[in-house]
């Protein structure tokens, strides 16, 4: 079945604004476009510095030359670079090169830089100060691998190449569909797909404030922060540190923010506790999405004047498969679906194609695709007005209220490398607020702890496994740890059977 | 303010991130582990840092989040940040 026309979008926004939202084909045409639209308009604030759209793109057209102006279309670019001015200065001169930019998270060390290296073939790799040092391992081994600093801006400029729909634009890590992770092929026609969708449902679109909180590493924060701000002439505050997120929201008095449903309920639980609105009086729009949102955040904000807009969306499909402009009516919806996708509903389960789908996984067998649909391993409904719920999932990813994706195995390996572990398992936990959290519960290999005294067997494993803890990224730690006097249950094929939320 | 003054400010930021956080930090004391003890995810960290800057007028500043790990960590570098600002 397919989706609404865009036109279902019209009567949520003033006519003139809504015959703005066009469509273009690729991320270096709509950068043409808008750079010179809203020349004098300010694009990026970064540490105190502010760029307008027209020194953003001198800027761009400097890097592309450092990149190299004969850079072969779809060469693929590494970007190690957390948000920051330089990382939308990298990411839009390679795009606009015909390049494909490889979303590298900030935070991987330095073999996970280099396997990405290999296993999607950078030939250039973009780096800041702060992550110069993790390039280094991929340096001296990848053959032909460049490093370029981010901040090597020569005199000379390159003019952008002609880039057209088809052509690849990024590719970005997801848990996909199994949990394990992957590269995301994204061209530019589903990128730019996923940047006019963001456009759709509210009022006030085009030449906004929006603040950056989200990482750019992730598809909400590329496609819905970075590039939606873009697209509407939008000034984009770059949040480079999240503690710092309601400081920076008192000097910069945002009217948009794109939040996951944890930063949205957290701003409300300070706003309560300080006895005041920690968002700023300026915010009208809260985009809330990558995990759940629970449905009594849309009656709260509103009854702050803001109105919080639910959507659900994919790496897969360049973020956003629908949104909900109804909120206040039907706050416990994901929202209408998005023009040029189609659908279907198998087994419950919400099954996708469409212009803002992804073009495969890089180097990994397709699992997820059925004769071209793309399964979501979301369980759905859809009511008799169009809105879409999601009732369950069957994949395996945990979505944190965070938003980030953790893959149980990956985290679990981590875990299962200690000799004192037997088996693992990594799952979603509520604490006693009822706050998602990650839980792990081990069976230790009793054979590898004969030195140590059965009555200090736990204490010795549950220390073991605090210092792997520690060592893991801030979002794949876990937060409660138990060990088990027994195996886990077991399916009939001896795996793990895995514990439902 | 004595040391265990902040650890009685701090317990009332943790009750309100999650009940079962500062009835461990009875049970365990400075030496509680934020995460694995307190039950502490990312945004609970978040909640807690913030709420201590407002709570007692202070920056966390060259400090990342993740370089606390038991409770002892937070107030240690609180005392020290409220001498820098004379407030201890």
């Amino acid at each position: 079945m397919k989706t609404p026309s865009r036109e279902i979008w019209r009567k949520y926004t003033e006519a003139e604004t809504f015959d703005r939202i066009v469509g273009f084909d690729s991320v270096a045409q709509m950068w043409s476009v808008r750079s010179k639209e809203f020349a004098d308009s300010t694009a990026i604030v970064d540490q105190g510095e502010s760029v307008s759209y027209s020194a953003l793109d001198a800027e761009v057209a400097r890097f592309r030359s450092r990149l190299g102006a004969d850079m072969a279309k779809g060469t693929c670019v590494g970007l190690l670079i957390p948000n920051s001015l330089a990382f939308v200065r990298a990411f839009l001169a390679v795009v606009t090169l015909g390049g494909t930019a490889v979303i590298l998270p900030a935070h991987l060390d330095e073999k996970a830089v280099f396997g990405c290296c290999m296993k999607f073939g950078i030939r250039k790799l973009v780096c800041v100060p702060e992550t110069e040092e993790r390039t280094a391992f991929a340096a001296g081994r990848v053959p032909g691998l460049e490093v370029i600093p981010a901040g090597d801006l020569p005199d000379t400029a390159a003019p952008a190449a002609e880039v057209g729909g088809s052509d690849p634009c990024v590719i970005m890590f997801t848990g996909g569909t199994t949990g394990k992770s992957k590269g995301c092929l994204l061209s530019n026609t589903a990128v730019m797909q996923g940047t006019v969708n963001g456009c759709y449902g509210y009022a006030e679109v085009f030449e906004q404030r929006y603040l950056l909180i989200l990482p750019l590493s992730h598809v909400f924060g590329l496609i819905r922060n970075l590039l939606t701000s873009l697209y509407t002439g939008s000034a984009l505050f770059i949040c480079r540190n999240n503690k710092d997120m309601f400081r920076d929201i008192a000097v910069f008095r945002p009217t948009v923010l794109v939040m996951v449903p944890a930063l949205a309920e957290m701003a409300l639980s300070l706003s309560k506790k300080f006895g005041r609105n920690m968002l700023g009086e300026d915010l009208k729009t809260i985009i809330c999405g990558a995990a759940p949102v629970a449905p009594y955040l849309v009656a709260a904000y509103k009854e702050i004047g803001i109105d919080l807009f639910p959507g659900y969306g994919l790496t897969e499909s360049a973020n956003l498969v629908s949104g909900n402009p109804e909120s206040l009516r039907l706050p416990e919806s994901v929202g209408i679906m998005y023009p040029d996708q189609e659908y279907r509903i198998e087994d419950g389960e919400l099954w996708l194609k469409g212009l803002n789908m992804f073009d495969g996984y890089i180097g990994e067998e397709e699992e997820s695709r059925t004769e071209g649909w793309f399964r979501t391993g979301d369980l759905v409904r859809v009511d008799e007005e169009g809105f879409l719920y999601i009732t369950g999932r069957i994949k395996e990813i945990i979505v944190l209220p965070s938003g980030e994706n953790v893959s149980p195995a990956e985290v679990e390996a981590h875990f299962n490398a200690l000799d004192c572990v037997q088996d693992s398992q990594v799952f979603e936990a509520e604490n006693d607020n009822g706050s998602v959290i990650l839980a792990l519960e081990v069976v230790p290999r009793m054979t590898a702890l004969t030195a140590v005294p059965p009555e200090e067997v736990h204490s010795f494993v549950r220390g073991e496994l605090e210092k792997v803890n520690r060592a893991l990224p801030s979002f794949q730690q876990v937060s409660r740890i138990v060990i088990r006097d027994r195996d886990f249950d077991r399916t009939p094929s001896m795996k793990i059977a895995r514990y439902k939320k | 303010m004595s040391r265990e003054e902040i650890i009685a400010r701090l317990k009332t930021i943790l009750l309100d991130t999650d009940e079962r956080s500062a009835a461990a930090l009875d049970a365990c004391g400075e030496d509680a582990e934020l995460t694995t003890d307190l039950g502490l995810n990312s945004v609970g960290m978040l909640f807690m840092v913030i709420s201590i800057e407002e709570s007692f007028g202070v920056v966390f500043e060259n400090v990342a989040i993740g370089d606390f790990v038991t409770v002892r960590d937070v107030v240690d570098y609180l005392e020290t940040r409220l001498k820098e600002t004379g407030a201890l």
